[in-house]
C-alpha cells in the first residue's frame, strides 16, 4: 500500500469553532486506490476534517492537497474530481432521480446516461422516482449514485451507512468494494468497526480533533493484543448481526421500508 | 445551466392568483356609472350662454370643467375624462345670428349611458329658455356628434398595478422560499459540493425567475386585453423591460431575505412583512393620490410604487420608457441596494 502515489496529503491541519478545537493539527496521506477510513466519536472532527479536503470549509491553518492540487488555492479544481457524499443529503424536489443526475452532471459540464449510473446503485427500476419517495437505504444509495456523475478520481463517503439496515450496509459495502476494483480512492468516515475493518485498508483514528492512531486495521488490533490486551469475553465465531441475516436474508428490503414510510 | 422548472404549484400560482384578482375586480367593475362631467366651451359670452350655463350648472347633475380651452376640452374627452364637451357657437341666443337656436355638443360614444343622459339633461334645460321666452316655433336644439374617446375603466388602472404586484409575488416570495428550503434543507450543501460557482448558480435562479415574470406579464396583459376589454396603449415591449428591471429588484430581494433567514418559518413572515405594505401603499389597487401626505410621501419611493406607475404610465398613457426615467431611475436604485445586500447576506448553508 504505501509504496503507490499518495493521492491526498494533509499537513497539521487545524480548524477551530470559537474555543472548541475541531481538528487539532492532523496530518495523513492516502494512496491512490486506497480505501480509507475515518474513525472516530462523534463531535471527534471527522466531518471537518474531510470537509477541509472537499474544499467546503476553509481551514485556520495546514495545507490539504488533493491529487497534486491545493484545496485552499482551487477549491474548484478539487471538486471537479472528486465524488463527495455528505452526511445528510437531499435534492431538488420537484425532479425525479434521472433528471436529478442529469442536473447534477450538468454542473460538471458533462452529459451522462442516468439509467446506467442508477443501475451501478440497483435503483434503474426507481428511475421515476421522487427523492422523498425513496427509502433510507435507497436515499443513501442514490446519494451514493450523484457523487458519480463526474466518474471521480477520489469519493468522499461520510457515514454511507448511518442509519442502514444491515441488507443495505451490506450492499453499500459491495460498492465500496466496487470502487476500490474500479480504481478509485475511497475516504470514508464511519462509527462502524466492523465496517472499518471489512472495506478499510488503513484507519486513522480521530479523538479530540487529534488522529490518535494510524495503520491497517489487522495491524492496530495486533498492536492492541501486544500489548496483553484481552477480551473479557471470548468470541464466538457468529454475532447477532450474522444471526439477523441468517434470518431475514440479504436481500435488500428497499420494497418493504417504502411501504413502511408510506 | 439548466433550469429547473417543475414547481407546478409555484407555476400555477404565480399565474392564477393575479388573474383571480383581475378577475374579481375587473367583474366588480367599480366604476361603472357616476356623476356626467360636462365641458363647457363658451364662445359666444353673452347673456344668452351665461344663462344657459348657470342654469346647467344649477342643476347639480354634472361635474362641470369650464376653464379650459376646447382644444384641451376635446383631449379630456378622447383621454375618456369628459362624458361630453358642450360648445356655445358665438350668436347664440342673438335673433341675427344663423345658428342662434343651437348649441353643439361632443360626446363620449364609448359612455352611453352619460352622454345621452348629459344630452337630454341639456336639452332639457335648452326647452326651459324656450318656454321662458314663449315662442315655440324656434325651439333651441343640440348638434350632438360622437368623438371616438378611450374611455379608462377601473380596471385599466389595476391591470398594470397588477401586473407590478404579481412580479412582486414572484421575485420576493418563489426566491425567498424557494431558496430558503434549499438551504435548510442542505440541497445547497450538495451543490456547494460541485464545482459550480455561486455566481452561476444565482445567475440561473434570476434567469429563471426573470423569464416567469415575462411570461407573466405577457399572460396578464394578455388576458386583461382580450377578455376584460383593457385598453392597451403604451409598447408592450416597454412593459417587459420594465418587468425585467422590477424582476431583478424583487428577486434580489428575495435574496436578500433567504440570505438572511434560516428557515421556510423565518422567511415567510419576513416576506410578508415586506409584501404586504407595499401591495396597499404603492397604489397597485388604488390611486396613491388618496393617501395622508406623509404616508405618501414614504410610499411613493416604494419600489413597487416605481414599477407600478412606470408600468401604468407605458400601458395607460403610452409613454415611451425615457419618459419614465424617474420611475427607472428608482427601480435601478433600488436593484442596486437589494443586489448588494442579497450578496452581503447569501450563504450556502
Amino acid at each position: 500500500m504505501e509504496q503507490r502515489s499518495e493521492i491526498i496529503q494533509v499537513q497539521d491541519l487545524r480548524k477551530s469553532y470559537g474555543s472548541l478545537s475541531a481538528v487539532d493539527g492532523v496530518s495523513f496521506s492516502v494512496g491512490a486506490g486506497e480505501v480509507f477510513g475515518i474513525l472516530g466519536p462523534n463531535g471527534a472532527g471527522k466531518t471537518t476534517t474531510v470537509e477541509i479536503l472537499e474544499g467546503m470549509r476553509a481551514p485556520d491553518s495546514g495545507t490539504a492537497v488533493v491529487n497534486g492540487i491545493d484545496v485552499q488555492k482551487d477549491p474548484r479544481a478539487v471538486k471537479k474530481i472528486i465524488g463527495i457524499q455528505l452526511q445528510s443529503s437531499a435534492f431538488f424536489d420537484r425532479l425525479n432521480l434521472a433528471e436529478i443526475l442529469d442536473v447534477m452532471a450538468s454542473l460538471y459540464h458533462r452529459k451522462i446516461d442516468p439509467i446506467t449510473l442508477l443501475r451501478e446503485v440497483e435503483l434503474d427500476d426507481r428511475a421515476d422516482a421522487l427523492f422523498k419517495e425513496l427509502s433510507g437505504g435507497q436515499k443513501q444509495r442514490f446519494s451514493v449514485a450523484s457523487t458519480l456523475v463526474n466518474d471521480p478520481i477520489i469519493l468522499f463517503l461520510d457515514e454511507p451507512t448511518t442509519g442502514l439496515d444491515p441488507q443495505a450496509r451490506r450492499h453499500m459495502w459491495e460498492l465500496v468494494q466496487r470502487f476500490k476494483s474500479e480504481g478509485r480512492t475511497v475516504l470514508m468516515t464511519t462509527h462502524y468497526m466492523e465496517e472499518a475493518e471489512e472495506l478499510c485498508d488503513r484507519v486513522a483514528i480521530m479523538d479530540h480533533g487529534k488522529i490518535v492512531a494510524m495503520d491497517r486495521p489487522a495491524a492496530l488490533v495486533d498492536a492492541l493484543l501486544s500489548k496483553g490486551f484481552q477480551k473479557e469475553r471470548t468470541e464466538k465465531l457468529a454475532n447477532l448481526e450474522d444471526v439477523f441475516l441468517d434470518l431475514t436474508g440479504r436481500a435488500l428490503r428497499d420494497g418493504q421500508a417504502l411501504d413502511d414510510a408510506c | 445551466m439548466r433550469i429547473w422548472f417543475r414547481d407546478r404549484q409555484a407555476i400555477f400560482w404565480t399565474f392564477f392568483l393575479p388573474l383571480v384578482l383581475i378577475s374579481v375586480f375587473g367583474l366588480l367593475d367599480f366604476g361603472s356609472f357616476n356623476t356626467v362631467n360636462l365641458g363647457i366651451i363658451d364662445r359666444a359670452e353673452n347673456d344668452a350662454s351665461r344663462k344657459l350655463i348657470s342654469d346647467v350648472r344649477a342643476l347639480n347633475t354634472f361635474d362641470i370643467s369650464d376653464e379650459l380651452s376646447e382644444d384641451e376640452e376635446r383631449e379630456a374627452l378622447l383621454d375618456g375624462d369628459r362624458h361630453l364637451v358642450l360648445i356655445i357657437e358665438p350668436g347664440f341666443g342673438e335673433t341675427e345670428s344663423p345658428v342662434n337656436r343651437r348649441v353643439s355638443v361632443v360626446y363620449n360614444q364609448g359612455r352611453a349611458q352619460e352622454s345621452a343622459a348629459g344630452q337630454t339633461i341639456i336639452q332639457h334645460v335648452l326647452d326651459e329658455m324656450t318656454f321662458a321666452e314663449g315662442d315655440f316655433t324656434e325651439r333651441f336644439s343640440i348638434d350632438a356628434s360622437p368623438a371616438d374617446s378611450r374611455n379608462l375603466k377601473f380596471i385599466d388602472f389595476l391591470m398594470p398595478g397588477v401586473v407590478a404586484m404579481s412580479i412582486m409575488q414572484m421575485g420576493l416570495f418563489s426566491v425567498a422560499f424557494s431558496f430558503v428550503q434549499l438551504k435548510s434543507r442542505g440541497v445547497l450543501r450538495r451543490l456547494q459540493a460541485t464545482p459550480i460557482l455561486p455566481a452561476s448558480f444565482i445567475f440561473a435562479q434570476v434567469f429563471t425567475r426573470l423569464t416567469v415574470s415575462i411570461l407573466q406579464t405577457l399572460v396578464l396583459v394578455g388576458l386583461a386585453v382580450l377578455v376584460f376589454g383593457v385598453h392597451l396603449e403604451g409598447n408592450l415591449g416597454f412593459m417587459l423591460l420594465l418587468a425585467l428591471l422590477g424582476g431583478g429588484v424583487f428577486v434580489s430581494m428575495g435574496f436578500a431575505v433567504s440570505g438572511w433567514a434560516k428557515t421556510e418559518d423565518v422567511a415567510a413572515p419576513v416576506a410578508n412583512a415586506i409584501a404586504l405594505p407595499m401591495m396597499f401603499l404603492s397604489g397597485v389597487f388604488f390611486p396613491r393620490g388618496a393617501m395622508p401626505g406623509p404616508l405618501r410621501a414614504v410610499a411613493d419611493f416604494l419600489p413597487l410604487s416605481y414599477l407600478a406607475d412606470a408600468l401604468r404610465n407605458v400601458a395607460v398613457d403610452g409613454a415611451s420608457l425615457w419618459s419614465q426615467w424617474e420611475n427607472v431611475l428608482g427601480l435601478v436604485v433600488w436593484l442596486a441596494v437589494t443586489f448588494f445586500i442579497a450578496v452581503r447576506l447569501f450563504r450556502w448553508e
